[in-house]
């Protein structure tokens, strides 16, 4: 199960929308679990890592999967080998994942691209790696063709998750 | 990089690479009886799903067992991938069996080198499906590794290693396969004059080279045959045969089993028929009348004849 927590404000029919793009991607249920709120000192922009890490608990079972919805701007992170663009940032083979939407105006708007990011980081936390194929939502979201693609993945990755989630002990 | 010929000195809780599985924690450095045989097994776990792994102790360099690389390896494995050696193997078996031997030894570089080399012959054309499980092979077993290493999130490592292969911003480049046949021809030039070894003198068979050495006895006076002799280097194995005159004017020996003479009658007759062979037959017997089928007539005698006037 995917359960999409928001922390902030979103319009409910469009978070149903993205719901069920996440449910056509991955084959397994996806719901709104509800609004909460991040802890009040951390500071714009995000520090990705940091905030996952603090970010209220919601109730789920094993093997669901946890998406935050921020419209907040994230910080990019410093790598040893140079600096990443983040828009997000997922707890590879566990079960929490931070999504920022700043930059869209609205859900409706940017529907393709945040549906885009969201399933790369759900990928990660199926334990996908980035993909090679530029059409691919695994593709490395910094590249400049990264926004124009649609929200699905190339037939390596689907079967993979499709594996992964076959596999998941509940 | 540590020395895979160096003993390795592993303690409760360190942090190993077993080849091909991944990074693992040792729990346990024990003796156990196996098969009769009382042997010291080391206890690893692996970090990823908890599977359990024993190795008697004694093997444990034979397998390839590391310890977890170092901070300084994974700046040079950084420098490796900045570097611009987009060298890509297009045979694909010679391919298939350098990248199966990189992932079997285990060596950081090793699946670095198999990342890189197949992340650019992905800029030519799309992987085929195995090639492409095992490149997600080893860039899980590469971004565990230097996860472990930097002591950090695997999603940062992974990260690490795409903001060089995908530099932000910027497209892939896409190739052709000239460029990289190209190479490939220019390097394949290189190693055949080495393997071949075209400088050396190549030692050919005795039979070959004896009809030349035949020629220049035949032609020399017979004062020089000796100097002849002396000059020609002498070969090894069994000396050639001398022909006769008629077999250096026929042509070039073929190989197998010799043809059969066979004589000018059978050249200038018919070519055989199969089954049995006809029967000879007499002038004669060809201008008589077919010969008829069934009891032959009795011969009549004259005096048979008398008797037969007589009774008229």
């Amino acid at each position: 199960m995917i359960r999409v927590v928001t922390l902030a404000s979103y319009d409910e029919k469009q978070l149903e929308k993205f719901c069920r793009v996440l449910y056509t991607a991955f084959g397994v249920g996806c719901e709104h679990t509800g609004p909460l709120a991040l802890p009040p000192d951390l500071k714009d922009p995000l520090d990705a890592e940091q905030a996952l890490a603090r970010a209220p608990l919601v109730r789920s079972y094993a093997d669901d999967k946890v998406l935050y919805l921020t419209p907040r701007k994230l910080k990019d992170r410093e790598l040893p080998s140079g600096t990443a663009p983040t828009t997000g940032f997922a707890l590879y083979g566990q079960d929490k994942a931070l999504l920022s939407t700043y930059g869209v105006k609205d859900l409706e708007a940017g529907q393709k691209l945040v549906a885009r990011h969201a399933m790369q980081l759900l990928g990660h936390l199926w334990e996908l790696h980035h993909c090679l194929d530029p059409r691919c939502a695994m593709y490395p979201p910094w590249t400049p063709s990264y926004p124009v693609g649609d929200a699905a993945f190339c037939t390596f990755c689907r079967d993979k998750s499709e594996q992964k989630i076959r596999l998941a002990k509940s | 990089m540590p020395d895979a010929s160096a003993p390795l000195s592993i303690t409760v809780n360190d942090r190993v690479v077993y080849p091909n599985q991944g990074v693992c924690r040792v729990t346990a450095i024990e003796p156990m009886e196996v098969a009769g045989q009382r042997l010291t097994f080391v206890t690893l776990r692996r970090e990823e799903d908890g599977a359990l792994v024993r190795v008697p102790q004694a093997k444990v360099v034979a397998i390839g067992l590391r310890k977890v690389a170092t901070p300084e390896d994974v700046a040079s494995i950084f420098a490796f991938l900045k570097a611009d050696s987009d060298k890509a193997d297009l045979d694909w078996k010679q391919r298939a069996r350098t990248n199966v031997e990189r992932m079997t030894s285990g060596g950081l570089l090793g699946l670095t080198e198999v990342v890189k080399g197949l992340a650019v012959l992905s800029e030519l054309r799309p992987l085929p499906t195995k090639e492409r499980e095992l490149y997600d092979t080893a860039r899980h077993l590469l971004v565990a590794e230097l996860s472990a290493a930097l002591n950090t999130a695997p999603c940062n490592a992974e990260d690490a290693v795409d903001v060089i292969l995908f530099p932000p911003g910027r497209e892939r480049p896409k190739r052709t396969a000239e460029e990289f046949r190209q190479r490939a021809d220019v390097e394949g030039l290189e190693l055949d004059e080495e393997l071949l070894g075209l400088d050396t003198d190549l030692e050919l068979p005795a039979e070959e080279e004896a009809p030349s050495e035949e020629e220049a006895a035949e032609e020399a006076p017979a004062e020089e045959e000796e100097e002849a002799a002396e000059a020609a280097p002498r070969k090894r194995g069994r000396p050639p045969k001398p022909k006769p005159a008629e077999a250096e004017a026929a042509a070039p020996k073929k190989r197998g089993r010799p043809p059969k003479a066979k004589p000018e009658v059978a050249e200038a007759a018919a070519p055989k028929k199969r089954g049995r062979p006809p029967k000879a037959r007499a002038a004669e017997a060809e201008a008589a009348p077919a010969k008829k089928r069934g009891r032959p007539p009795k011969a009549k005698a004259e005096g048979a004849e008398k008797g037969a006037r007589k009774k008229k």
